[in-house]
């Protein structure tokens, strides 16, 4: 039995496709993340996987149960980790997890063990009492984290767990999640728009974009089908650019080549031989080469070359995208 | 587990919140001892109307009632604005993917504000007492109490109704505010029904509040008034209680189960 496993899912706003067609599986105790820009899908997927939203058409599983046809059955083996901290201000850090222990229905005599349990591995115990409002971010975070490992459930979600903190709270959360993934074998799933996060904490990566999956591998295997070198170059722009390209695609080693304008992405497995081929054919069409360098790929060029764009060239687009789909959820 | 142990976490909840809110229950007091010192005061003249009615007191004993009517209906009709916040801030969506059922939220939620509402309003009728309201018969504080919970569930209720259904807190505001104030004013709470003209008492007897206003007069004075018997007004607000808490409990759910 897989922990996750969703067969075409689909759900529009209107019409817009926030999920689109959407198949995938995830194994237990795999930690599977989905890596893409806002508004990418991402957000919604995980409502639906979450019993929140309900999709549009296509079947989602959760731990063995139809998110649709069984709702309360999934949400006993969840937890939800929301991409906002969502733990009440007013209350301490103990109450916090109380009141969670409590929704989650974990029996009276054990609150007090698990409690103690998860606040000893988030490293919060000495600031239990305390109220949530003297927390500072990351700690708020570790705390939200902890409200939704609690109860044990059989599949943590884990929404953009560490938008909007800083990088060594960050690399501090990373350490948390694979301590949890560890201690309490766990599948975790998790979205994210941080190359680096996904690449630290995921088994395996579905790269989503426009609400379609465009790939599905382990971070490792994406980054070499790649090929192991990447050569980027900016040239001077002129009419030869599209034969240009049409020479360097015709050079053995290269892999693939991405382009935009006079930005030149190439991929190829021996990068040291290929570059004076490249001098090569820019000297016979006259093309000016201001310049070149060469780097191993990383997750960033994986995703560029899927989804054609980098993630962070988004924001605009998609914040117009993100409004759109507001208004029609409040209409 | 059950739909009571569920109710009683979100209860909890509450009831932390607005205890650790000091200020929260001084400001929300400020507005009716406004009312019970400033308006009990300059309508201490107006006496004679209330005696033509058979009202032997003061006016300020017959508007005390009506004053702490007025704490819990306006306690308990703003308290489901943190619904707005909850959803706004994920505690709605943590509850909703919880195995708790949808309706013990929402009673959870009421619950704690009927409770709240009458503790703020039994400040205001320590106010009432400090300020020379007598009381010929201390015992009936509890059973005055217990109809004010009684009756606030059911403002609760409609409260944590609009809510659900508002998407913003302009439309929350502007409902709440459209309803509050005209059921109080359409009450017996500043002045006896007798004096209203024929048609405005009529609606006026189609309002629960008008029954709670009659019915913890007659609790706090001995005085009864426009012949409405204390066994109806019981059953008018048990009535309207259940219908505003069935209501609210399925108006809620589904409510949130719609994408906010």
């Amino acid at each position: 039995m897989y922990s996750i496993e969703t067969k075409s899912l689909s759900k529009s706003f209107g019409d817009l496709k926030a999920v689109n067609d959407i198949s995938f599986t995830v194994q237990e105790g795999e930690i599977f993340g989905f890596l893409g820009p806002n508004g990418a899908g991402k957000s919604t997927t995980m409502m639906i996987l979450t019993t929140l939203l309900k999709p549009t058409s296509g079947q989602a599983l959760v731990s063995g149960y139809d998110v649709r046809a069984n709702p309360k059955e999934v949400r006993q083996r969840i937890g939800y980790v929301q991409q906002e901290t969502t733990v009440d201000e007013y209350l301490t850090g103990r109450e916090n997890l109380i009141l969670q222990a409590r929704l989650n229905h974990i029996p009276k005599d054990e609150i007090d063990k698990n409690i103690d349990e998860v606040l000893d591995l988030i490293e919060l115990s000495d600031k239990q009492n305390e109220a949530v409002v003297t927390y500072s971010g990351g700690m708020r975070k570790r705390l939200d984290i902890a409200g939704g490992l609690l109860h044990r459930p059989k599949v943590l979600f884990l929404d953009e767990p560490t938008v909007g903190l800083d990088i060594q709270t960050r690399r501090k959360i990373w350490e948390y999640i694979k301590k949890i993934h560890t201690e309490f074998d766990m599948t975790i799933f998790l979205t994210t728009h941080y190359m680096e996060e996904a690449d630290q904490l995921c088994d395996r990566i579905g790269i989503i974009d426009s609400g379609k999956i465009q790939v599905i591998d382990s971070p490792e295997n994406m980054k070499s089908a790649m090929g192991k070198e990447v050569i980027s170059l900016v040239i001077e722009n002129g009419e030869a650019q599209t034969k240009f390209i049409e020479e360097l695609e015709k050079i053995q080693l290269v892999n693939k080549i991405n382009h935009d304008n006079e930005k030149i992405t190439i991929f190829a497995s021996k990068g040291t031989e290929v570059i004076p081929k490249i001098f090569q054919i820019s000297s016979d069409l006259k093309i000016k080469i201001n310049t070149i360098s060469l780097t191993s790929p990383t997750l960033d060029d994986v995703f560029i070359s899927y989804t054609g764009h980098e993630i962070r060239d988004e924001g605009g687009f998609n914040r117009k995208k993100e409004h759109a789909k507001m208004k029609r959820l409040r209409a | 587990m059950s739909l009571l142990y569920d109710s009683y976490t979100i209860f909890w909840r509450e009831l932390k919140r607005y205890k650790k809110s000091r200020s929260g229950v001084l400001i929300r007091l400020i507005q009716p001892a406004i009312w019970i010192i400033v308006i009990g005061n300059t309508f201490a003249g107006t006496q004679p109307l209330i005696q033509s009615v058979g009202f032997e007191g003061q006016y300020i004993e017959f508007m005390a009632p009506g004053v702490i009517i007025l704490t819990a209906i306006f306690t308990s009709i703003f308290g489901g604005v943190n619904t707005l916040w909850d959803r706004r801030y994920g505690f709605m969506n943590k509850a909703l993917t919880s195995p708790i059922s949808r309706s013990s939220i929402a009673l959870g939620k009421m619950s704690a504000i009927s409770l709240i509402a009458a503790l703020q309003a039994s400040l205001i009728l320590g106010i009432a007492l400090a300020i020379g309201v007598t009381f010929p018969n201390p015992i009936m504080i509890a059973p005055i109490m217990a109809i004010v919970i009684l009756f606030s569930l059911g403002f609760s209720g409609i409260s944590v109704m609009v809510a659900a259904t508002a998407k913003s807190q302009e439309t929350f505001w502007g409902i709440i505010n459209f309803l509050g104030m005209p059921l109080f004013m359409l009450s017996p709470a500043l002045f006896p029904l007798e004096l209203l003209p024929e048609w405005l008492a009529s609606v006026a007897k189609l309002n629960p509040v008008t029954y709670t206003v009659l019915l913890v007069r007659e609790m706090m004075t001995g005085v009864s008034e426009g012949g409405v018997p204390a066994l109806l007004s019981i059953a008018v607000i048990s009535v309207f209680v259940l219908i505003m808490v069935g209501l609210a409990s399925y108006v809620f759910t589904r409510e949130v189960n719609k994408p906010f």
